[in-house]
């Protein structure tokens, strides 16, 4: 004998649901309890973002996740397949489970969003999104200065310093003025930080996990306490991760706690380098970029030209001579890197 | 020329993109959902991820800035050089910068960065979390001595878990415990002995305490009324749990041999009954490193004055050559009838004791059920007769015993003992003996 309980759409269409089903909805499970949904007249309305289609959804989650009888497995497999959907449907439903307070639903679509954002570049997740590409060059370096130091970041500032390159030798051969060399004003940590990011140290740095917490062998052979005490074979084995092929490093337990590395390939203050060392990654940016310069050159001289021109317009003006500015920093390191 | 007046005049007929479409408006749902939620979706990124998308678009440009909990690990900060003086200024000013744009109440924060030394600039964070209602702080120095936390610290009343590594606590004197600490995690720790048990009597919610070589104090008097589970390795004299008639799980290692001189331990309780005193609800124990030793010091009887029912799974690292030992793990196991997983793993190190080995009188083995002991796994051992006589009393007192693993330490005498398993009896029909081979 299973009860029935009538929700009402936001769209005024109402429904007949089995209660049990309905009840794994925290607010749902409320209105309830204060007496509503028994009938079609005083059917539970459910919030704005619930409309039918999400609904369904909503519903097909509780009706799976009510069953006591299943194991983490199948909560697993039914989870990943659910949510495999497109990006508006997704965001919908994570709006219209949070609306009910339907937690676990929102987490699974919460993580299901963020592995679509994780490690990919901003253009994907603009394209997976819809996301208008509105903010300026400037206001997209800002923060990148100081957080991310990526290859693809480099990737896209040599494609725009080469495309400027090409646009300035374009107008140089029509005879435009160039102006005068201006001086750059920005000092050279700030052009360091930007430019000399972690170029792939990632990978090194990222050490086992487990090693600080060692519950289950903590009782070895040498539990009597030794030189080698945990931390500082910790230390070691970071130090061992991070050292690159070339570095010497002295391997004395006595100092562990001071020790200083000596990375041979380190690039001094001076350089200009973008950080990429090894000549065949270097290779395959190049052509990344050069994939990347096709892939834009349609609609990149309309950008150019609308930037130009709509610069005068807005309050962007000092933009342009700041932009000027970063254009000549950008020829110039793109000449020094040759 | 020609191509330029193309250029505007197409230029003119596709929307710019500062002002966007009004269809790509309407599919942006992502940008629309209300701030917890972007909170959840960022917050299943990596801090350094969740920052960059601040480019995506305009909408998203301040959308990381609320976020609640910040993780500065190797994963967000990023760092190629070696040079500790460039790596620290680039951590410093990372974190500083995120600070400054953060916007909200931080819930938790972690800075466990592998390359950062203890500094200064640490004591600025703290302080400026505990003008807020942190609840989760985490801090792990990988690098350099131990780093003095400072006394904003100790304001923070939010605190509900706290986990540090490599640090040196000495709370100012007006300090008077986290009222709502639930969890506790101190590992290569240094503090004194008066601080650290003012620090547990006086976080009267504390469910869960960690302790892992410490500093500065030898005495383990833990007197917490809500404690759950208890992890400790380290060197300590004793242990004395009061009050503690919730704690289920319980892991101990004492990593110093001491010596426990039989005359000196005075009065009619040894270790193993103040040990047990206040764990009625014990689940889950285990005796690690040299702390078998340290409960078999003083009077051990047949049986504890009460046994530990709740008790199902047992893991102790025993030296079967010491009879002492062998008589409190005896002890241990007669007072768990419902013992369901045991594990025993020989120490290798130890010597023969000097006293004579034969001394485990066929008594001492009574006949005790282990009625739902299921799994039993032993390792380390060399086919000695103290280990051969265990095993047996094992397989002779568990009639639903599934299966039983033997790893013997080395390969010589692998072939006498397996001859030597091959004749025990056992009390259950479905019994499985296993044999591993010994690790190179």
């Amino acid at each position: 004998m299973m009860s029935y309980i009538w929700l009402q759409t936001a769209d005024g269409s109402i429904q007949q649901v089995e209660q049990e089903v309905a009840m794994f909805c925290p607010s749902i499970c409320h209105e309830i309890q204060t007496g509503m949904g028994s009938s079609k007249n005083c059917a539970i309305s459910l919030p704005s973002q619930v409309n039918p289609a999400m609904l369904s959804l909503i519903l097909d989650y509780c009706r799976f996740h009510q069953v006591r009888g299943h194991s983490n497995k199948e909560h697993k497999s039914f989870d990943e397949k659910f949510v495999r959907m497109d990006t508006k449907t997704l965001c919908e439903l994570t709006s219209a489970a949070d609306s009910l307070q339907l937690k676990p639903l929102v987490d699974l679509t919460s993580c299901a969003l963020a592995r679509m954002i994780e490690g990919k570049t901003p253009e994907e997740i603009r394209e997976t999104f819809h996301l208008p590409d509105d903010l300026t060059e400037e206001e997209k370096l800002e923060p990148l200065r100081n957080i991310s130091d990526d290859p693809r970041i480099r990737l896209l500032n040599r494609l725009y310093a080469r495309k400027r390159k090409e646009l300035k030798e374009r107008d140089r051969s029509k005879n435009v003025e160039v102006e005068e060399e201006l001086v750059d004003e920005r000092s050279v940590d700030d052009l360091l930080l930007f430019i000399n990011g972690g170029n792939g140290a990632s990978k090194d740095v990222r050490a086992s996990k487990s090693k600080k917490k060692n519950r289950k062998r903590k009782d070895q052979q040498n539990c009597a306490p030794s030189n080698c005490t945990d931390k500082e074979s910790n230390v070691l084995n970071s130090m061992r991760h991070n050292a690159k092929a070339h570095s010497h490093f002295l391997p004395n337990f006595g100092d562990a706690l001071k020790l200083h590395i000596e990375d041979d390939r380190f690039a001094p203050e001076g350089d200009f380098d973008d950080g990429v060392d090894d000549p065949v990654l270097r290779e395959e940016i190049d052509r990344e970029v050069e994939d990347f310069a096709r892939r834009l050159n349609s609609d990149w001289p309309e950008r150019m030209q609308e930037i130009l021109s709509l610069g005068q317009e807005r309050k962007r003006a000092p933009m342009s001579t700041d932009w000027n500015g970063s254009l000549r920093t950008y020829a110039r390191l793109d000449l020094v890197q040759k | 020329m020609n191509c330029f007046l193309w250029f505007i005049v197409f230029s003119k007929r596709k929307e710019p993109p500062m002002f966007p479409f009004n269809a790509e408006m309407e599919t942006d749902k992502i940008s629309k959902l209300p701030g917890h939620i972007m909170d959840r979706i960022l917050s299943h990124l990596s801090l350094r991820d969740a920052v960059r998308t601040s480019v995506l678009s305009s909408r998203w440009r301040y959308k990381w800035v609320t976020l609640p909990h910040l993780v500065f690990d190797n994963q967000s900060v990023v760092l190629s050089s070696q040079d500790q003086t460039l790596i620290k200024n680039r951590i410093v000013n990372i974190i500083d910068h995120v600070l400054l744009l953060h916007v909200g109440p931080i819930h938790k924060f972690k800075l466990s960065h592998r390359e950062l030394q203890g500094a200064s600039d640490i004591d600025r964070w703290i302080l400026f979390l505990s003008r807020g209602s942190v609840k989760e702080f985490v801090l792990e120095i990988w690098k350099g001595l131990r780093y003095k936390l400072p006394s904003s610290l100790f304001i923070c009343q939010k605190l509900i878990h706290l986990e540090l590594f490599n640090c040196l606590l000495k709370p100012p004197p007006k300090f008077d415990g986290f009222k709502i600490l639930n969890s506790l995690d101190l590992q290569h720790i240094t503090m004194d002995q008066d601080v650290f048990e003012h620090m547990i009597s006086s976080c009267p919610l504390l469910e869960r305490l960690t302790l892992m070589n410490f500093d500065g104090f030898i005495h383990l008097n833990i007197c917490a009324p809500n404690l759950l589970f208890f992890d400790v390795g380290g060197v300590f004299e004793n242990v004395s749990l009061e009050n503690t008639f919730h704690l289920a799980i319980v892991s101990i290692g004492l990593y110093a041999n001491a010596g426990y001189d039989q005359n000196v331990i005075l009065g009619n309780t040894g270790n193993m009954i103040k040990f047990f005193a206040h764990l009625p609800r014990i689940q889950r124990l285990e005796v690690q490193c040299f702390f078998l030793k340290y409960l078999a010091a003083g009077k051990v009887p047949g049986r504890l004055p009460t046994p530990c029912i709740e008790l199902n799974y047992l893991s102790i690292r025993i030296n079967f050559n010491d009879v002492e030992e062998n008589l409190a793990a005896l002890c241990l196991l007669r007072s768990c009838p419902n013992i369901q997983e045991l594990e025993m793993l020989a120490r290798p190190e130890e010597q023969t004791s000097v006293r004579a080995v034969a001394n485990i009188l066929e008594e001492d083995y009574l006949s005790c059920p282990f009625n739902q002991l299921q799994l039993v796994k032993i390792a380390g051992i060399s086919g000695g007769r103290q280990e051969l006589d265990f095993i047996n009393f094992l397989l002779a007192n568990s009639p639903v015993l599934e299966r039983m693993t033997i790893k013997p330490a080395a390969l010589d005498g692998a072939l006498e003992l397996l001859k030597e398993l091959l004749r025990l009896r056992r009390a259950s029909v479905r019994a499985e003996i296993i044999y591993l081979d010994p690790e190179r």
